[in-house]
């Protein structure tokens, strides 16, 4: 590597640096290979208390028609999912639903609406809608980020 | 007076000095020296638009102090929780530190009184001065008591931040000991051995592109009053400063230095780390380590979907709480400490280094510092971001009187942000290892060895901690 | 020196603003009635008793410490507010008639919810406050505490409508209000199965047709009412379909028998009656319910709403009740 000319280290920096951006733009561009499941209709019943959903991590399939049944168990209580844009509010006793299609894919978290006491900012949970692309794009990234981050600028 | 010289990335000319300014000590790319320029230097240089800013922020403190004592008990419409979690503290992350290190510390109101009472005086010294002025003991210098500061802020953090009448007392707390301490020892005690946000500030600093240096060495040590040392409420002393830990940017010295050698410099981000330590103080290390630690807690605690988790940590004096009390601890004093040192001697051992393991630990922390800086912006972009229109709600009614100070009747929730949030947080964490691998190279580039082997160990510890933290904030 | 008291000046100035708002706020919030709202656990109402005078508005600032809560009067026209956590609520309450009224929270907030009752003294010099009438369990010396097992039960749910289609004539003595309100229905149906012109019916065409005489005695936009008042106030409890299965069910079922039990909620409390079971529900008239919605049960953990429904709301939700045993639907 010392014994390389000015000339030929900057050429071979060039190409890391490209062989790195086409491998970036792959990463980000490629599509994540989705089990192909038919979309079905699921009901999901929420309880909801101070201060956590049960169940908090939802999993349903793109394209599904997902009914959730927001029940509070001891005071008001919300839900609004990130991404999806959509809210609720449900009174003890009165159970609320939430029906919308699951078209967009990816990991939303939803929270709590309601004022429902002191950790009420961070009563959360999770909707997973097929597959969590961001995250395995974000894997792959700091794969190359690594090898970027010790391989270039090397002197 | 100021003779402004701009040509950029080259070195200042001092005033009295007809040589070119150098910056022998660094090789490193140049400063643009802030203090030069025709329209900052006057903001600077006079003491009314600091002091201007730092009444703001103390009629704010005492506001806001008011407010958590006395106003509604319901955090989310309080300006003691909303002012202080989610506005300050994202300022603080967001603004503060990535861009001008240990800035809050200049306009902070914490240590303004103690100063008042130990020059005597607001901002001139006066004859009648307060304050026994004592050493601070040499046994509890370093960083120590700050990470064990946030270490207790930590355990204690689900209520700390949600309720009301708790911040209010911990502020009022924090202001009472900043003035008791003021009145004992010398400068400012508090800010530089207590204070949490100080000591993460601090730590942090070193990232930052902002710093104060001197510009011509000789100069220095050819003046005997050092007006630097005198005028600084810190008790450091400028021309020693081999980095941003210790300066809390307050601009006294530049204002003392009867030669103006002294600059507010622009540079690269990053330029403090990359260097071989010296001393074999592991208190920044430790303190690094507890700012990963608490960031995985915490992300897992607040923005994590178990509700178990959460009641645990909210339910104080509980068992459970003991059970997670107990977690937090081991993961930030024995875990990752072990873990960390564990990675450092075996880097050290498959590269065949060896300088102390004491040393070599307190060098590889510098790996840790873009790490953590990143991640806590991450998360706090992850808690803070959809809470923002609370600070709209509490500008409106800061004590949930039902005032409408702002005129507003009804606020919305914000705009639906939570997409470009996480591919945000995402690229923040991203950039956090790729500068921590940078610091990393950098330092095994200037190993002994001629021809130097990466430390992967290290890299490996970075790279888990960011996989973690993309679990827990993306997945 | 002079850039020194102009700099004191300045730290005065701003420290005098900062503690003068809020203490200016706090006098201005001693000067009205600011009513707190607690969960029942940590205290409920605060104050829990106001005093006002006839004709003379009572302005009231509500707001909450934790959770959402409502604010209503009970006996009085005036629509239920939100008391929400952090937000204040204005309100304006007139009073025509002199009395005791209960104000009480609207959005369920624990448990004990129902407990979160607070009062307000209601004066007139001028009139003298006639004694009030003791409902119709007390007149008609009912026990509604006494266990009420049915002797008969149909075989399928009865239908008001195929009562309606049987098209026979129901003696007037059964299908008065008066009737309706002190027999049960198994009362009604041994009255019809012996009356000489039913006895071609079936034992299913009589209980049809007791379904038909209970729907004789209400309204649907009574049985809406009562809907709504069931799902504000009882579902919690006795569930959405009235099975006793509410989301609370299980705390209140908890404490029965069990020494160590939770006191705050009383001794006692039971499992909530199961609407839909009519070995109990057909034995019952609606006096009796309403004796027990009026009263409350006694460290059951049924709370007593006399002071909150008027006379209407509580009939309405009786014969609301019955929907539970018998399809009341009109049919177009």
């Amino acid at each position: 590597m010392t014994d390389q000319t000015p000339q030929k280290k900057q050429l071979s920096q060039w190409w890391q640096w490209a062989i790195l951006s086409i491998l970036g733009l792959v990463v980000f561009f490629a599509p994540i290979p989705v089990r192909a499941t038919a979309p079905t209709d699921r009901i999901i019943h929420i309880d909801a208390r101070r201060f956590e959903y049960d169940p908090a991590i939802l999993k349903v399939n793109q394209g599904d028609r997902v009914t959730i049944e927001l029940v509070a168990t001891d005071v008001v209580h919300g839900m609004a999912i990130d991404g999806y844009n959509l809210e609720t509010t449900a009174d003890p006793g009165k159970t609320a639903r939430l029906i919308f299609i699951a078209d967009q894919p990816g990991t939303f978290r939803f929270r709590c609406t309601v004022t429902c006491g002191n950790m009420h900012p961070f009563m959360t949970g999770k909707l997973e809608v097929g597959q969590n692309s961001l995250l395995w794009r974000a894997i792959a990234f700091t794969g190359l980020v690594l090898i970027a981050g010790v391989w270039l600028g090397r002197k | 007076m100021t003779r402004l010289q701009e040509i950029p990335w080259v070195e200042k000319v001092g005033l009295n000095e007809p040589a070119a300014q150098s910056q022998k000590r660094l090789q490193s790319p140049g400063r643009l020296n802030l203090y030069r320029l025709a329209w900052l230097r006057p903001l600077i240089e006079s003491q009314w638009p600091q002091f201007l800013i730092r009444i703001l922020t103390l009629a704010g403190f005492v506001f806001t102090i008011a407010g958590g004592l006395f106003g509604s008990l319901v955090g989310s419409h309080n300006i003691a929780i909303i002012f202080v979690w989610i506005a300050w503290w994202t300022a603080l992350k967001l603004v503060f530190i990535p861009f001008g290190g240990r800035s809050w510390c200049s306009v902070c109101p914490i240590p303004l009184p103690g100063d008042w009472l130990q020059q005597g005086g607001v901002l001139e010294t006066g004859r009648r001065r307060f304050g026994l002025n004592l050493r601070w003991p040499k046994r509890l210098r370093g960083s120590w008591m700050q990470s064990g500061g946030f270490l207790l802020i930590g355990l204690f953090s689900a209520v700390t931040l949600t309720d009301p009448q708790v911040t209010g007392w911990v502020l009022l707390a924090l202001f009472g000991l900043a003035i008791g301490l003021s009145l004992v020892f010398e400068k400012r005690a508090f800010c530089t051995y207590l204070c949490p946000i100080g000591g993460f500030s601090g730590m942090y600093a070193q990232t930052s592109p902002l710093e104060v240096r001197i510009i011509e060495k000789e100069v220095c040590l050819r003046h005997d009053v050092k007006s630097c040392y005198q005028a600084c409420p810190w008790g450091v002393y400028p021309v020693a400063f081999r980095d941003n830990s210790a300066c809390g940017m307050c601009m006294e010295c530049l204002r003392a230095c009867p030669s103006d050698n002294l600059a507010l410099n622009v540079r690269p981000f990053g330029t403090d780390l990359g260097r071989q330590k010296t001393s074999t103080r592991l208190d920044e290390t430790f303190l690094a380590l507890v700012m990963l630690g608490s960031v995985i807690t915490f992300a897992a605690v607040f923005t994590g979907p178990w509700g178990w988790l959460k009641s645990a940590a909210f339910e104080i004096g509980s068992l459970s709480w003991f059970g997670y009390a107990s977690a937090y601890l081991a993961i930030n004093l024995l875990l990752l400490p072990a873990f960390f040192s564990m990675a450092v001697w075996a880097g050290q051992k498959f590269t065949g280094t060896w300088v102390s393991l004491k040393r070599a630990i307190a060098t590889q922390a510098q790996v840790l510092l873009p790490l953590g800086l990143m991640a806590w912006i991450a998360f706090t972009i992850s808690f803070a971001l959809p809470k923002l229109s609370l600070v709209l709600g509490v500008l409106n009614d800061p004590f949930g009187w039902g005032w409408h100070l702002l005129g507003v009747t009804d606020i919305g929730r914000m705009v639906n942000t939570a997409g470009i949030s996480m591919i945000f947080q995402m690229i923040l964490l991203l950039v956090g290892l790729f500068w921590s691998a940078s610091v990393s190279r950098k330092l095994s580039a200037k190993s002994e060895k001629k021809s130097p082997h990466l430390n992967l160990p290290v890299l490996a510890f970075s790279l888990i901690f960011t996989l973690a933290m993309l679990w827990l904030l993306v997945g | 020196m002079k850039k020194e008291w102009l700099a004191r000046g300045i730290v005065a100035l701003g420290l005098a603003i900062a503690v003068v708002i809020p203490a200016v706020g706090w006098w201005q919030q001693s000067q009205g009635i600011v009513v707190h709202a607690h969960m029942a656990e940590t205290g409920g109402w605060t104050p829990e008793n106001l005093t006002a005078e006839v004709g003379k508005p009572l302005h009231l600032r509500l707001t909450s410490d934790d959770v959402t809560h409502g604010f209503a009067v009970g006996q009085l026209d005036q629509p239920a507010v939100n008391v929400l956590p952090g937000e204040m609520t204005d309100i304006t309450l007139a009073f025509d008639k002199p009395g005791k009224y209960t104000f009480y929270c609207t959005r369920w907030c624990s448990i004990n919810h129902w407990r979160m009752r607070g009062t307000i003294e209601v004066t007139d010099p001028n009139i003298k406050v006639e004694p009030a009438k003791p409902p119709l369990y007390v007149t008609l010396g009912l026990n509604i505490d006494a266990d009420h097992v049915t002797s008969v039960i149909y075989a399928q749910m009865p239908a008001a409508w195929r009562g309606a289609l049987l098209n026979r004539a129901v003696p007037i003595e059964y299908t008065n209000r008066d009737y309706y309100l002190s027999h049960t229905p198994v009362d009604l149906w041994l009255a019809l199965r012996s009356e000489p012109s039913f006895i071609d019916l079936t034992d299913k065409d009589v209980w049809d047709q007791v379904a038909w005489v209970w729907q004789s005695n209400t309204t649907p936009d009574e049985i809406q009412a009562g809907r709504e008042l069931f799902a504000a106030n009882c579902a919690a409890c006795h569930g959405e379909n009235g099975a006793g299965n509410g989301v609370f069910a299980d705390q209140l079922a908890a404490t029965t028998g069990n020494a160590n039990s939770d006191t705050s909620m009383g001794a006692h409390t039971q499992r909530p009656a199961d609407f839909t079971d009519p070995s109990h529900m057909l034995s019952v008239s609606p006096a009796h319910l309403q004796g027990k919605i009026i009263r409350g049960g006694m460290g059951t953990g049924m709370p007593y709403w006399g002071p909150v429904f008027t006379q209407d709301q509580t009939w309405a939700l009786v014969a609301y009740l019955y929907s539970f045993q018998f399809d009341m639907e009109v049919l177009k």
